[in-house]
């Protein structure tokens, strides 16, 4: 039977962390604190050479950079800190301003919460579970994680993989542009059978193309009142186009072919209605059993709000979108108790069983 | 033994649909337990498999198909739900179009069973020796009540249809609607199913005319009236969609619409019909018993 080690008769093994986030740092000093690509392998030498630290492994992503070490003897913040300090060349005070220090079941607890998306700015974004896995494929190609940590990251991604699947934390869309594609699927299933036309070059436009294509879609076409300037975001609609690979459309002849798009998304300032409910009812005659998806990103509005009372017609606008955005923005908050709770029971029964297996 | 009484199979069928519609709407409003994964998929199997059971041994008490009273024709119509369920199941991996055929036949199947008149015991009677006296008979009435339940799956695919819809419109998704399918694949699921049902209710009324103009005598007007308008309002249902005349709301609408009617007006089409005629005829008394749901 195996028996549990109480504090009194705990062993030398150590586990630490030394890391900075969103939640320490704002955006200029996390600026600051990142690692570039091209110096990860230098930072790594060095941090090797410290010592007392068996294994290590860096987790550095645009929003946080930590250092995880282990150690069958006990180990200190210190150099490890000092070490940052010097390959950064920042002041150590700076350091103990925006950097957070977890020992042993803390540092458990806090990788499951990251790669669980809790501790994440966007709660519940599933893009960091695959930023661990790559720094943790990382740090196994370079041998530099041990008995310790592969435990560790093995089971921070089971412990991620049940918070998604037996919470609602992921559930629902929070960003713009996937609370529209999340809204064509609720419409037409796969995005990637939809043909999209954009007017307009805004950034809420910008990021639905993003969203859209992440998803497989067709290429989309863009269109725009000018192909010199746009003004809610400085691009023009042919850049946008050349950049995620889709069509440019005159705007002089969208009306006449709004019959053949699935999803349409209005993304200008041009301060009033450039689609009419005319324009729609003469479009839905030509495909009346397909339904359209209209999206008005613009404020004011472009489309004429009527537009919405015709058959198969679903027209969303800004405070719709940002509303879905908010609601499950909320009910994903509501979850991140819920997690934390089931994952601190987690971490301490790994955090024993680590100390058991020394 | 309980697994040969044909009422006992039925509230344990009943049982099982109830218990995996609830389950399925227990996982639906995220109350995630692994155990419920598969469990409403796996108690509709056990509830069809003790359905096909109960059938079986009912239809060798009646010496043919089922179809005798009310509760065998509810109870074939279920079966024919959750048949057309299972084949659409493997096709469309969809849990909750499961829970909700589940729901319609857990309500539908014990409130036939709760009232026991729906279920005569006609062939007790010491004339009755067969149910049809024709197969051509029986196969019309089977294909018939098989299209009723293609026919009450569609009801169930346009009602989560106008779900779906409708916090589309309202740009409120509860949590039923977020498990619902896309409106447009339900639409074409929708099409699919009545383009298969009117085929099955067109060949069950060819076979059924064929019975008809040998023994017209047989057949009420009223029966007849009642099988040929339903047919014709399902067909104007089929080439409205396809000529894009009926489609989204209104065609879900209309289908909804015209299964109440089709099980509103079973009664018609299954009384027994034209007694006095077969009364006159000795020959035909037989028939009359034999042919109660023609």
């Amino acid at each position: 039977m195996i028996k549990k080690l109480s504090m009194s008769e705990a062993t030398n093994q150590s586990l630490i962390l030394l890391g900075s986030s969103h939640q320490v740092a704002d955006l200029s000093a996390r600026e600051k604190i990142s690692l570039p690509a091209e110096s990860i392998d230098d930072f790594y030498k060095g941090l090797g050479q410290i010592n007392g630290i068996e294994e290590y492994l860096l987790l550095n992503t645009c929003n946080r950079t930590e250092i995880y070490a282990a150690s069958n003897n006990r180990l200190s913040f210190e150099p490890i800190k000092n070490y940052f300090s010097s390959f950064k060349n920042i002041d150590p005070i700076f350091i103990n301003k925006h950097f957070y220090k977890r020992n042993d079941s803390e540092v458990v607890s806090h990788l499951f919460e990251v790669a669980s998306g809790i501790d994440s700015q966007m709660v519940g974004e599933t893009e960091i579970l695959g930023q661990v896995k790559k720094a943790y494929e990382d740090a196994c190609r370079r041998k530099i994680s041990g008995k310790i940590l592969n435990r560790l990251f093995q089971k921070g991604f089971q412990a991620a993989k049940w918070v998604r699947t037996n919470t609602g934390i992921s559930k629902g869309q929070v960003n713009l542009g996937n609370v529209i594609c999340e809204l064509a699927r609720r419409i037409f299933g796969k995005v990637s059978n939809c043909r999209v036309l954009v007017i307009g070059a805004g950034d809420v436009a910008e990021s639905a193309i993003g969203a859209f294509k992440s998803r497989g879609s067709q290429p989309i076409t863009i269109t725009g009142r000018t192909f010199e300037w746009c003004p809610l975001s400085r691009n023009k609609p042919n850049e946008l186009a050349e950049k995620f690979g889709g069509f440019t459309l005159s705007f002089s002849q969208y009306k006449e072919s709004l019959h053949l798009f699935d999803i349409i998304l209005t993304s200008t300032t041009s301060g009033q209605s450039i689609i009419e409910f005319q324009d729609i009812k003469t479009a839905m005659e030509k495909r009346p059993s397909k339904p359209l998806f209209l999206i008005d990103a613009s404020v004011p509005r472009n489309v004429e709000e009527k537009v919405s009372k015709i058959d198969n017609v679903f027209l969303y606008n800004m405070d719709d979108i940002s509303e879905i955005a908010n609601e499950n923005l909320k009910s994903r908050m509501a979850e991140v108790e819920k997690c934390r709770g089931a994952l601190a029971n987690r971490a301490v029964k790994l955090w024993d069983q680590i100390r058991q297996q020394s | 033994m309980f697994l040969y009484e044909v009422r006992d199979l039925l509230w344990i069928v009943g049982g099982c649909y109830g218990l995996a519609f609830s389950i399925g709407l227990l996982k639906t409003f995220k109350i995630n337990k692994s155990l419920f994964q598969k469990v409403p998929l796996f108690l509709i199997i056990i509830g069809f498999v003790l359905h096909t059971r109960a059938l079986y041994l009912r239809g060798l008490d009646v010496n043919g198909c089922p179809l005798g009273n009310t509760l065998e024709r509810v109870q074939f119509i279920l079966w024919s739900l959750i048949l057309a369920f299972l084949i659409l199941r493997f096709l469309w991996r969809l849990d909750l179009l499961g829970s909700f055929c589940a729901g319609l036949s857990f309500f539908a199947g014990w409130i036939s069973l709760f009232f026991k008149s729906l279920d005569s015991n006609y062939w007790l009677s010491p004339e009755y020796e067969k149910l049809f006296l024709n197969p051509w008979i029986e196969l019309h009435a089977s294909i018939a009540i098989f299209s009723y339940g293609l026919f009450s799956l569609l009801f169930v695919v346009c009602f989560m249809y106008l779900i779906q819809r409708k916090a589309l419109l309202a740009r409120k998704f509860n949590k039923l609607s977020s498990f619902l399918p896309p409106i447009q694949e339900l639409e074409v699921a929708a099409m699919r199913l009545l383009t298969v049902g009117v085929c099955f209710l067109t060949i069950s009324i060819i076979v059924g005319g064929m019975h008809w103009s040998r023994n017209p005598e047989l057949v009420s007007v009223m029966k007849i009236s009642v099988t040929v308008l339903l047919w014709l309002g399902y067909c104007f249902v089929y080439f409205g969609h396809c000529t894009r005349k009926l489609y989204g709301s209104k065609f879900a609408k209309t289908s909804i619409s015209l299964f109440i009617i089709a099980v509103a007006s079973l009664g018609f089409v299954s009384s027994k019909t034209k007694k006095s005629t077969i009364d006159s005829d000795k020959n035909l008394i037989f028939d009359d018993k034999k042919v109660i749901n023609e």
